[in-house]
């Protein structure tokens, strides 16, 4: 049965074992259709329709940070008055080294990370940000990371998530 | 610190960090291109997990369109003495995507644990911070929830 969002239950079940298990092989779609007793055209089929739709985005390495040339980074929470909000996000958007931005229902109603390969140019990255939003150093926090528990984003999108993953691997 | 890459590695990388095409091989034109066989490709990349250079290898979805609507970042009050115990607690649960300590500001934001959290709506966000909440026996946080995505792009790359 299709849902809301035009998945029927083999979509989730793929898109699952996309996510969690993705075959590390020459012929990944092939080993997927085993998996969930589909032919390899369409799972790709499949693949394509969720793509068209927006849902899938791609199938990729995630990387460590500290590989790809990071090493500053932190959140920085805004004050932001409601009626600049959409202009102040955009600038911010502007810069490469911000990766996620958000607005929240909070009074620190702007939320986004900035990462950098320098602590000295992720300060001239804030120092920029600061000048060219005209954001006043009290309604900013900078809220760099500690410790690190966890992360991981991966999403469940069938209810039932037993069973053997096609790799044969259990990812903690 | 000492890269755990070589060339061919990064090239591989560099190659498949936009999305692999979705064809029958999908590594052979990487392979071909940098004249190496498909298994080797495939088993670099197998390597660089291993090796904790890759996360993971797979999907990168909008799940706002696959039923996921909702993210919300809460943020706790914990007691330094108990940050490890509570973060690690936390961590355990799947629809925490990231969980972290960060820096306060005595006086004016004194929250320290910050957990990601996603789910299909605000309600079932709610109960699941509540159940948090008694589980860990912590009662000061904040729900913030997300009402507007300005960007979301992958945090490096390598180039």
């Amino acid at each position: 049965m299709r849902s809301a969002d035009g998945l029927d239950s083999k979509d989730r079940e793929l898109l699952q074992c996309v996510q969690d298990a993705f075959p590390l092989d020459p012929r990944p779609f092939r080993i997927l259709g085993q998996h969930l007793g589909l032919p390899e055209r369409e799972v790709m089929e499949r693949l394509d329709r969720m793509y068209r739709r927006g849902v899938l985005k791609h199938i990729a390495p995630v990387l460590e940070m500290r590989e790809t040339g990071v090493a500053a980074s932190t959140l920085v929470a805004m004050k932001v008055a409601e009626e600049r909000i959409e202009e102040v996000a955009r600038a911010v958007n502007e810069y490469e080294e911000v990766s996620h931005n958000y607005r929240r229902d909070h009074p620190y109603n702007l939320w986004f990370t900035v990462a950098a390969s320098s602590e000295t140019h992720l300060r001239e990255s804030l120092a920029a940000i600061r000048r060219q939003t005209g954001v006043q150093e009290v309604d900013i926090l900078e809220l760099p990371m500690t410790q690190r528990f966890k992360i991981d984003v991966r999403f469940r999108f069938v209810q039932e998530n037993g069973g053997e993953k096609p790799d044969g691997r259990d990812r903690p | 610190m000492k890269s755990q890459m070589d060339e061919i590695d990064r090239e591989i990388l560099r190659r498949v960090q936009d999305g692999i095409p979705l064809e029958a091989r999908p590594f052979s034109r990487v392979a071909k291109a940098l004249s190496i066989g498909e298994a080797e490709v495939v088993g670099r990349l197998e390597s660089l997990i291993q090796r904790g250079v890759v996360r993971r290898f797979g999907s990168r979805v909008n799940h706002r369109k696959a039923g996921i609507a909702v993210n919300a970042m809460v943020v706790w009050k914990v007691p330094p003495e108990r940050v490890a115990e509570v973060g690690t607690g936390m961590a355990g649960h799947p629809e925490v995507t990231h969980c972290y300590e960060r820096r306060i500001h005595p006086g004016r934001w004194e929250y320290n644990l910050y957990t990601v959290i996603h789910g299909q709506d605000r309600e079932t966000i709610c109960n699941l911070v509540e159940r948090f909440s008694r589980h860990a026996d912590i009662d000061e946080f904040l729900i913030l929830t997300s009402t507007r995505e300005f960007k979301r792009t992958p945090a490096g790359r390598i180039r």
